[in-house]
């Protein structure tokens, strides 16, 4: 286990050496041995284009690489953290909310229309993702902060998941995800429930929810 | 997490309310029986019991606080909680913990520290910004997040220390390693790249232990007042001192903040 959860808000991460990790700058909190910490120029993975998309894609949180020989711990900004280990699946999580994550795991870049056209940009808005979303797949572990306590609810074909939007995290597996609205004439005589919005989740995977609306 | 049972929150009254403990995570009960308190002003939230809270300067404290509190510019933000009853601490929802002092020391910074028994010596520490209580008895500190102890030597982002007790000899520690070699020399130059944000920490070596609170959001400082204008005393600007860096002087590119102040004066 690279990451060990200390308490809530503090996670412990071991680095060996050859081992990688990324992290957010700025995230470390206290470590033992000898840890070098360098900032990314490109702000993660990938060449010079996976750089710029990310700069377009507005998903270029300042990352620094973490490398040599010790104990980390990491923890930022009073959010809670949850630890994730990826066996092989595509995790989607905001950028900002990455707290560390292993060298193993790819980083990419993922447009959020391309996941039902227009309708999957209208969600990115409305879940707060933007149109753009990043993607980490592999063999891994990934340290992801989020406001409040998180609970993972676990997602099967026969079992879709509706999420707020405003209390969606991440989430890995293979799942698609649709904006479902359930606008009606007291939404439009202002006289809503105010989840008039929820994010609906099938397929197969996990997804992880925060116990609070605030985004980071 | 909640360890609320099923039937809602628990109900305290005088009687169940803890003596000395903590209530949750987010409030501490003290138990008053004609004793004294120091705390810190606006964190008392409620009261069982008779109690006189006093500005500290009163006449009438002033042996306690000549034998217990030793920053007199630093008075006017503590009062003294006498009598009988229970009274609850709380600080804007952080998580708040007593700590027990053997004859011991420990030195926290000045917004974490909440209240302590007067068998401790409140002194200003020689770090900026610390306060340490020497001596026995129980003191309250508030973390944002649980408090970790680690043991040294270990390097410490600046913002998540809270304290350290016994003597772990806490010094600056810039790493610089990055901007070396080729590419380091680039981003020095340019400034592209940026810095890490980790590139100055405490280090503490030695025999001791040092608290650490999970997150990097700060508490509000609490003015510890000035230190005396004296050579020799850190941050006092007493004496003309060797520093490397006048104020004003150009920087150079890639070249770490403003040395003044990450040492804090």
């Amino acid at each position: 286990m690279t990451f060990r959860e200390i308490n809530s808000k503090m996670v412990e991460a071991t680095v060996m050496p050859g081992q990688r990790l990324f992290s957010q700058r700025g995230a470390m909190l206290a470590y033992k041995g000898e840890v070098s910490f360098t900032p990314n120029i490109g702000g993660g993975q990938g060449g010079v284009m996976s750089m710029i998309g990310r700069r377009v894609a507005n998903e270029d949180t300042p990352l620094m690489t973490v490398e040599g020989s010790g104990t980390v711990l990491f923890g930022h900004g009073g959010h809670h953290v949850q630890v994730i280990n990826l066996t092989g699946d595509t995790l989607c999580v905001e950028a900002d909310r990455l707290l560390a994550f292993e060298g193993t795991l790819q980083q990419g870049t993922m447009f959020m229309g391309s996941q039902g056209g227009v309708m999957g940009m209208v969600r990115g808005q409305i879940s707060g993702q933007g149109l753009f979303t990043t993607t980490l797949k592999g063999h891994g572990a990934v340290a992801v902060m989020a406001h409040g306590g998180v609970f993972e609810i676990p997602i099967t074909p026969q079992r879709p998941v509706h999420v707020d939007p405003q209390a969606y995290v991440a989430h890995h597996g293979d799942v698609r995800n649709k904006l479902s609205t359930a606008l009606g004439w007291r939404d439009m005589v202002g006289r809503g429930s105010g989840e008039a919005f929820q994010l609906e989740l099938s397929g197969h995977g996990a997804v992880y929810v925060q116990a609070s609306e605030e985004k980071l | 997490m909640s360890t609320y049972p099923g039937a809602g929150p628990t109900v305290f009254d005088p009687m169940t309310l803890p003596s000395d403990d903590n209530v949750n995570n987010y409030t501490f009960c003290v138990e008053l029986k004609g004793s004294q308190w120091f705390l810190q002003k606006g964190k008392m939230i409620a009261y069982y019991g008779q109690m006189d809270f006093n500005g500290i300067g009163h006449g009438r404290l002033d042996r306690l606080v000549r034998t217990s509190f030793h920053s007199p510019l630093h008075a006017s933000d503590w009062v003294v909680a006498e009598g009988s009853g229970k009274m609850l601490l709380a600080d804007r929802a952080f998580d708040v913990n007593s700590y027990d002092l053997e004859n011991g020391n420990l030195t926290i910074r000045s917004g974490n520290l909440l209240a302590f028994q007067p068998t401790l010596a409140l002194k200003q520490s020689i770090v900026p910004g610390f306060l340490t209580l020497i001596g026995t008895g129980k003191f309250v500190a508030a973390s944002n997040g649980p408090v970790v102890f680690m043991e040294p030597p270990i390097r410490v982002d600046p913002q998540a220390l809270v304290g350290w007790a016994d003597c772990p000899s806490p010094c600056h520690h810039y790493d610089h390693g990055y901007m070396t070699g080729l590419m380091g020399g680039l981003r020095a130059m340019t400034g592209l790249g940026g810095a890490s944000g980790e590139e100055h920490q405490f280090e503490f070596v030695g025999a001791g232990t040092v608290l650490l609170q999970s997150t990097e959001l700060l508490m509000a400082e609490q003015a510890t007042g000035a230190v005396p204008q004296q050579a020799g005393v850190p941050g006092g600007h007493g004496a003309p001192t060797g520093h490397p860096q006048q104020p004003g002087a150009p920087r150079l590119p890639g070249q770490l903040g403003d040395l003044q102040r990450r040492f804090g004066l």
